[in-house]
């Protein structure tokens, strides 16, 4: 999988995820307790200026912000013809500015910081025995792992209708591919309990075939 | 929690990410295509109850957070969160857990098909349809400082959809549980 | 190394799966074979603790595998039928390091003993790609090193040249009759066993034959044959 991280070594590639996300929320804070034409659009050009400072080219930046800027259209669209201009101008704006910065955050921030960024902040709830915290990093990981394994499945019981003339069905393909995929959590767990990788007290004990 | 439920939940994200990069798939009676990754969500529920389900969700959620472009149409990045739109993101959790939640409690082993799919319907009618959707029109409103009424007429849309949705994951759910029985049965 | 079953006995689902079983295994190379569902999964899976003696106990090396868990983990390494489902990080290196977690090792000693388990089945050059586009053969080389990495005394195999062609099948063979380690193997691929010091052969939950390979062999060609 391809994530939306852009490699680099700019200040705000440097700057730690903890305090990127911070920002971000402030920022978004500070944008919804306003609906001044002006300071949204100081905003957009604060959020555009970051974002440019990052030099990520005109083509990565349209990759970054296609799919979003689409959906922030279509809700300025409904804003315009439920409220009126003025409050279309305020919505397009303000999503433009938080489009725009949280783009740029993720696009400096890497996968594995956010894994640790996340794991550290899991730490309190350790505490309290909500969850363990190592136990993430390896859920992340698990999920990016089986992906394609799933998305082989499903080609194979796509086939397989194709072959038998069957209609394709939601119905026909999701239960066959949820059966077969969750049919090796058995061994999956077993193999993440035999190599010892969550330490003790976490099996299930007496089961096997 | 036990190995075996880290690795249930970790699988069946890699199943809701995995359907929202195949095609959307056609229904044979209606003319509508499907988006399966918010089917993918109410069969996390509906198939692995609250604890499980709810993690599978909040997986992808994470998954999304971080920047992997998971999301059908391959959206994904902080952005996707700061939009008035997020609510039907973020509720995706609270949909899927309230929908364990009621299937634990619906449907059980010894019922006919009937009633177990009907009960898994139910469930996912009150988590996919009513709390996901309560969930996104409070957000959109909030959002983009339109009045709920407003909200609700532009989300109404949608509703069909989903409650065809709620009616193919109460199908599932109960062939997944005669295949293969997962979910945590309550009285 | 030192494997003892005392009485040891094991259920699933209320049906015993493996009846009340009295041995003790020192031997360096042993094989176990039996038809499917004869019980020696289940035997393998007892010895590091996967499965728990409903009755009995077993033991390795001393430590009890129902209460000394941790202790016995790490002395048996585990190698399980279909390796696609052994290696659970999207990246090989970054799995294999995994194994490494419970260890205090700082970043620098985690990456040498990475590197030196890779370097040890020639696999170096896999270290950075995706689980998910290695080959049979060499997912099942990733799997040896990712279990090998944690230097486990006995390395339990369950049928370790089951999904594999000829070739692959071929390397399998020899890199397991070149570990250092103990192995216990289950396999229908006799010529593996073949050299072995002792062979097991299961039926129906049973002990049914343990000695030389040779002449289990023979006993388990009439049974299939009867």
């Amino acid at each position: 999988m391809k994530t939306l991280y852009v490699q680099g070594n700019t200040w705000l590639h440097r700057l730690s995820p903890g305090l990127k996300l911070g920002g971000l929320a402030v920022f978004s804070l500070l944008l919804f307790a306003t609906r001044s034409p002006v300071v949204l659009a100081a905003a957009v050009f604060l959020a555009g200026a970051i974002h440019a400072s990052m030099r990520f080219g005109v083509v990565r930046t349209w990759q970054q912000l296609r799919v979003i800027l689409l959906s922030i259209s279509i809700l300025t669209v409904f804003t315009l013809l439920l409220n009126g201009p003025a409050d279309a101008l305020a919505v397009f704006l303000r999503l433009v500015a938080l489009a725009v910065l949280a783009a740029t955050i993720t696009a400096t921030t890497s996968t594995a910081e956010f894994i640790d960024t996340i794991t550290a902040g899991a730490r309190p709830l350790e505490r309290i025995g909500l969850v363990k915290a190592a136990d993430l990093g390896l859920a992340i990981g698990l999920v990016v792992r089986f992906v394609p394994e799933v998305l082989a499945r499903y080609e194979a019981i796509r086939d397989a209708h194709r072959a038998r003339g069957l209609k394709q069905r939601p119905l026909t393909l999701a239960v066959p591919l949820i059966i077969q995929t969750l049919r090796h959590a058995d061994e999956i767990a077993a193999a993440i309990d035999a190599r010892g990788i969550r330490g003790q007290n976490n099996r299930k004990l007496g089961e096997g075939s | 929690m036990a190995t075996r439920d880290l690795v249930l939940a970790a699988l069946f994200a890699a199943i809701i990410v995995a359907l929202g990069l195949v095609p959307p798939i056609m229904l044979g009676f209606i003319p509508v295509p499907i988006t399966a990754q918010s089917l993918g969500v109410m069969l996390a529920g509906v198939i692995l109850g609250a604890k499980r389900g709810g993690l599978a969700v909040l997986l992808v959620l994470v998954l999304v957070a971080i920047g992997l472009p998971v999301l059908s149409g391959g959206r994904g990045g902080l952005a996707t969160f700061v939009l008035p739109t997020a609510g039907y993101l973020v509720g995706w959790f609270f949909a899927a857990v309230a929908i364990g939640y009621c299937s634990e409690r619906f449907v059980g082993r010894s019922q006919s098909a009937l009633v177990q799919v009907t009960g898994f319907f139910m469930a996912a009618m009150i988590g996919g349809v009513v709390i996901l959707h309560g969930l996104g029109i409070l957000w959109l409103a909030y959002g983009t400082g339109t009045g709920l009424s407003t909200a609700f007429l532009g989300d109404l849309a949608f509703i069909p959809g989903d409650i065809l949705k709620a009616a193919i994951a109460a199908l599932a759910g109960r062939a997944v549980m005669v295949g293969y029985p997962l979910l945590p049965q309550r009285a | 190394m030192d494997i003892r079953f005392e009485q040891a006995e094991a259920r699933f689902e209320g049906r015993t799966v493996l009846h009340p079983l009295t041995l003790t295994l020192t031997e360096r190379r042993i094989g176990i074979i039996g038809l499917n569902g004869s019980g020696k999964t289940t035997f393998a899976r007892m010895i590091n603790g996967l499965v728990t003696p409903a009755a009995g106990r077993v033991t390795l090396n001393g430590f009890d595998t129902a209460s000394d868990g941790e202790q016995v983990r790490s002395a048996a390494g585990f190698i399980f039928q279909n390796p696609q489902n052994q290696i659970v990080l999207p990246i090989l290196k970054e799995d294999i390091a995994l194994g490494l977690t419970s260890r205090k090792l700082s970043r620098e000693e985690k990456q040498a003993e990475v590197n030196a388990v890779l370097a040890r089945f020639g696999i170096e050059h896999l270290a950075d790609r995706r689980v998910h586009e290695l080959s049979g053969g060499e997912l099942q080389l990733a799997a040896l090193a990712s279990v090998l990495v944690t230097r486990p005394e006995i390395l339990i195999m369950d049928e370790p040249t089951n999904q594999l062609d000829l070739r692959n099948r071929a390397l399998v063979e020899k890199t397991v009759h070149s570990l250092e380690e103990n192995v216990l193997v289950i396999s229908h691929d006799l010529d593996l066993i073949a050299g072995f010091d002792r062979v097991l052969l299961f039926h129906d939950g049973r002990l049914l034959a343990d000695g030389e390979p040779p002449v289990v062999i023979d006993r388990y060609r009439t049974l299939c044959a009867a």
